[in-house]
């Protein structure tokens, strides 16, 4: 038999509906979601992105190694990926983006009347390691509006989007920084009910380092999902 | 351990992203199709700027995974996920090869949509005909043909519209 599970009302997770998010009215669909055996083909999910892109050691701070960084505060940001069961996550590809210092992504949608930064590219793939750890150096992003809700300024934070083992675990969410005065107005971080879960979405601040590359490090550990939440249909 | 909160992807998803993806084909074996339509919203405005993601067996119904027993034949030049961005109207469209049908069930492609205003993903299953299928059965009759692709006439496009909701609305899976 088949366990049904789902994650729709977990207070672990983001509402669907969020107060003042207008297009989470209008896309959340109206009818309950199926439930349905899971079967090869949603146990099974791209594993081979690593081979197929180009993905490298990866540092967004500045566009290639012997170039100038990005102007912004350098940081180190790293931590693990696991599954529910606590296994790594090895080989699991994270494609990440993010704002520049002045909040500012390059992308053709972004009509925010701030710079662009030359040297900040912004958006690039790694692989975990052997211990299903990651680490990239960035800079800071800045705030930026979001211009059409006429108040809602979005706090610092980067994109990640992770392909683990299986299209049940294909994880995508925005990893904030403690301490933000606009962490307590963002909508999205808000919409998590749980305090301790809303603490998930925000990076830990890591060690600072000093020498070759001085930074401040933040971490962040992210749980797909695993075996528990994928049954077998047999 | 609990699973980590997903958030949406919002607006600035690098293009690349999705371009360098968009073509599943070009160095498959089998029958080159292209799957296109609409992601729609309440009142049938397009969802701009969103992404769709695709995960489906190669030509012969062999998943690209250690999973799939026969994994061992899968098609090397068939990478198996893709991935589209919608237009100003809201359309999608991805090239890949008609898929097999994996032991169990019929042909179909899982697909993932990713929106402003989705705090999580979306996920639904195209079909290309109405052959008896364990997922598809778990969708009431009377919805189960939103599910299934229409295909042209004359060439290999398959149309597919995501209807996110309201009237017509697309059957989606739990997750
Ligand atoms: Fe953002």
């Amino acid at each position: 038999m088949t366990k049904e599970y789902s994650l729709y009302d977990d207070r672990s997770q983001m509402l669907r509906y969020i107060d003042r998010y207008p297009k989470s009215f209008t896309r959340t669909p109206l009818a309950p979601l199926i439930q349905r055996p899971l079967t090869l083909s949603e146990r099974t999910g791209p594993i081979g992105l690593a081979q197929q892109l180009a993905i490298g050691q990866l540092d967004l701070s500045r566009p290639k190694a012997d170039a100038p960084r990005a102007l912004g505060q350098l940081i180190s940001v790293s931590g693990r990926i696991l599954d529910e069961d606590g296994s790594p996550l090895r080989g699991a590809v994270i494609e990440l983006w993010q704002a520049n210092a002045a909040g500012k992504y390059i992308h053709k949608m972004d009509n925010h009347q701030a710079p662009i930064d030359p040297n900040f590219i912004g958006h690039g793939r790694l692989v975990t390691n052997e211990e299903g750890e990651y680490q990239f150096f960035s800079i800071k992003p800045g705030a930026y509006p979001v211009l059409e809700s006429g108040w809602w300024w979005r706090p610092p934070h980067i994109h990640f989007s992770i392909f683990g083992v299986s299209w049940m675990d294909r994880y995508v969410t925005q990893i904030f920084f403690p301490g933000d005065p606009l962490n307590e107005t963002d909508l999205l971080l808000n919409g998590v009910p749980d305090r301790a879960t809303r603490d998930r979405l925000i990076f830990e601040f890591g060690d600072t380092t000093m020498g070759d590359v001085s930074s401040v490090g933040y971490k962040r550990d992210f749980i797909l999902r695993g075996h528990r939440r994928t049954p077998e249909l047999d | 351990m609990i699973v980590s909160p997903f958030c949406t992807i919002g607006p600035f998803f690098p293009f690349e992203f999705a371009d360098e993806l968009s073509d599943m084909a070009e160095h498959a074996i089998g029958t080159p199709i292209i799957v296109t339509g609409r992601v729609l919203e309440e009142g049938l405005g397009p969802t701009r700027n969103s992404i769709v993601e695709f995960w489906q067996p190669d030509s012969n119904g062999i998943f690209r995974h250690p999973l799939d027993p026969r994994f061992a034949e899968a098609d090397p030049g068939f990478p198996g996920f893709g991935r589209a961005r919608t237009d100003h109207d809201g359309w999608y469209r991805i090239r890949t090869v008609l898929p097999g049908a994996p032991v169990g069930r019929a042909p179909h492609i899982n697909v993932m949509v990713l929106a402003i205003g989705l705090t999580r993903r979306l996920v639904t299953t195209v079909f290309f005909s109405d052959a008896p299928d364990p997922v598809l059965e778990c969708v009431p009759p009377a919805l189960r043909s939103r599910l299934i692709a229409g295909k042209h006439p004359d060439t290999e496009t398959y149309r597919f519209d995501l209807i996110l909701r309201g009237e017509n609305e697309t059957p989606f899976f739990a997750d």
